[in-house]
């Protein structure tokens, strides 16, 4: 398959990981039926995780690997999850991307990737200590257009 | 405890159109325990997950 990523976004993609510190785990999740994006999905996954040794990338099936989708609370295809690396010990940080990170989406995924690696979110001091106070899951969903 | 999701709107619509998705982003807290329309600034957001969670 031709490339999706042009020798300029890969130019600057090598310049944004300069700022990685830790190793960050991708999993794709894919599906083999009704998944138009799902192979196109995988495919910029792994072209942005040869950028940078720091960037480990692995490929599931929503339902061959449905015990490690019910883990990561992954219930579409294509879904990306964010996590980060500590040795041979991948931490869950509960981020994940449904759909195609495409247009504006790629910006956020790419600034996803380096806030795991950095292994800090960026919130201030007050919703961190919410955030931490927390004793009931919190699920947020947010609804975007790739455009 | 906390799962961040980001879906493309388009790619599930079923469930853009369960939350009843016009405009985006939209951010919906619990299943509809909360909805944010627009992007908010952090305390902003923050006070809404609270309401929220209150609900």
């Amino acid at each position: 398959m031709e490339k999706i990523l042009n020798e300029q976004v890969v130019g600057q993609l090598k310049q944004a990981f300069a700022d990685l510190v830790h190793p960050v785990q991708i999993l794709f999740f894919g599906s083999k039926e009704n998944c138009d994006y799902c192979d196109e999905t995988r495919q910029l996954l792994s072209e942005i995780s040869a950028v940078d040794e720091r960037i480990n990338l692995s490929a599931h099936d929503l339902n061959d690997d449905a015990a490690l989708a019910a883990q990561y609370k992954v219930d579409k295809a294509p879904a990306i999850v964010v996590a980060s690396k500590n040795g041979e010990q991948i931490i869950d940080l509960g981020v994940q991307f449904s759909g195609i990170p495409a247009g504006h989406e790629f910006g956020t995924l790419i600034n996803d990737i380096i806030l795991a690696s950095q292994r800090d979110s960026g919130l201030g001091a007050a919703t961190r200590e919410f955030l931490k106070s927390l004793t009931q899951p919190l699920l947020l969903q947010v609804f975007v257009t790739p455009t | 405890m906390i799962h961040a999701e980001a879906l493309d709107a388009m790619e599930f619509s079923e469930l853009s159109q369960r939350f009843n998705v016009q405009g985006v982003p939209q951010t919906v807290i619990n299943s509809g325990g909360g909805v944010v329309v627009g992007a908010y600034p952090e305390a902003q957001m923050l006070a809404e997950i609270k309401r929220a969670l209150k609900n």
